[in-house]
């Protein structure tokens, strides 16, 4: 088990914050994370497989990610988040959260001058 | 029945073998060919899209983690760490070693004038006529390397030359005159048209016969030795740079083999 912090990964790259949001739906294989990431609400990134695999590797090597073991197929494996990768993914949220909300409020201030 | 997989997928599948690290390879192919095949199969984009797209990613991906595994490796393995380390120490080192000699270089090529413009400047400020202090001959600044002289009034105009571009008397920027008038002596390069450039002296006249003294000499022989001189390090930098590349895949390779070659 890893005994780094959540912090310690931040910032994430927008693929991996793509794959982990689409794997905090729940356990996905490859093209399931692919179709999830590409949607508005998956954050609209195109992976292709190159980036998706490469990057899952890293990501089960930082234990953020595992394979489940159930495969409907041996070319389809499913992965879902461990703990440290909801965590992370927790610790990444805030931190846009709140970069989101200075960036509202001076835009708004903007507007009001203009 | 199992359909054969369409060309670009099975062309993807090639480069994969190809380009993709092998490590990643061994352990996601299938998956990754899988991918692209329901990908494929759902696709809404035009096919040329499409498969640019996953070439582009395939491609992409692939030089990013051979980078990333090369670098994993340059500090997983100490002996390339040290390696690389020792190539910079020497570029630098080499690179200041060049700079140094090229500086000497252009140093010695004030020389002899800097002695002759102080010699001349004695001469014609002890009251020895121009005619005399002057030796009769011409030389050609362009194509010749034997240093000139030539001896401006006080108003910078020509009065004697031993030197001539063309068969006319060439003359420095005024800013020079400017700067001698309150200094004794400069010395720059000169450039009175493209392609010639030369190392000049310039030294005050005082007494009887105020003015100024100019003496230059063509820097083409330098240049000459300054290209030289760069190539001679350039090939030297490779060379070296070669054999720590190869002393190193040599030591690794012996290291990983449980062999120490330099043990006796």
């Amino acid at each position: 088990m890893s005994s780094q912090t959540p912090e310690h990964f931040l910032p994430l790259t927008p693929a991996v914050f793509a794959i982990l949001l689409a794997l905090s739906q729940g356990e996905r294989h490859g093209y399931g994370i692919m179709k999830q990431a590409a949607l508005p609400a998956g954050g609209e990134i195109k992976l292709g497989p190159g980036t998706l695999y490469g990057t899952l590797d890293r990501l089960m090597r930082d234990a953020l990610v595992e394979e489940t073991g159930f495969t409907d197929d041996e070319r389809r494996r499913y992965y879902r988040l461990t703990g440290l990768g909801t965590r992370v993914l927790a610790a990444e949220t805030s931190r846009l959260s709140a970069a989101l909300k200075t960036a509202r409020t001076r835009l708004a201030a903007e507007e009001v001058r203009a | 029945m199992k359909h054969p997989d369409p060309l670009p997928l099975a062309a993807y599948a090639q480069t994969i073998e190809l380009i993709y690290p092998k490590h990643l390879r061994e352990r996601y192919q299938d998956q990754m060919l899988q991918t692209a095949r329901d990908a494929n199969g759902e696709r809404t984009d035009s096919a040329v899209y499409f498969w640019a797209h996953l070439y582009t990613d395939l491609v992409r991906s692939s030089l990013q983690e051979h980078i990333r595994m090369f670098r994993n490796d340059l500090f997983a393995r100490p002996i390339f760490f040290h390696t690389l380390t020792l190539a910079l120490i020497l570029t630098v080192w080499g690179l200041f070693a060049a700079m140094s000699i090229q500086g000497a270089l252009r140093r010695s090529a004030d020389q002899p004038q800097l002695r002759m413009a102080q010699d001349y400047a004695a001469v014609l400020a002890s009251g020895s006529t121009v005619e005399d202090t002057f030796p009769k001959v011409h030389v050609d600044i362009e194509h010749s390397p034997e240093p000139f002289a030539i001896y401006y009034n006080s108003a910078g105009q020509p009065v004697a030359a031993t030197g001539h571009i063309s068969d006319t008397v060439p003359s420095p920027p005024s800013g020079v005159f400017e700067y001698l008038r309150t200094h004794p002596s400069d010395k720059f390069t000169w450039q009175p048209h493209r392609g010639l450039r030369i190392a000049a002296v310039m030294q005050r006249v005082d007494g009887s016969k105020p003015g100024f003294i100019l003496v230059g000499r063509s820097l083409q022989a330098t240049e000459l030795e300054t290209v030289t001189l760069r190539r001679a390090t350039f090939v030297s930098w490779a060379l070296l740079m070669c054999l720590l590349a190869a002393g190193a895949m040599y030591l690794d390779r012996a290291q990983r083999m449980g062999s120490t070659p330099l043990a006796t």
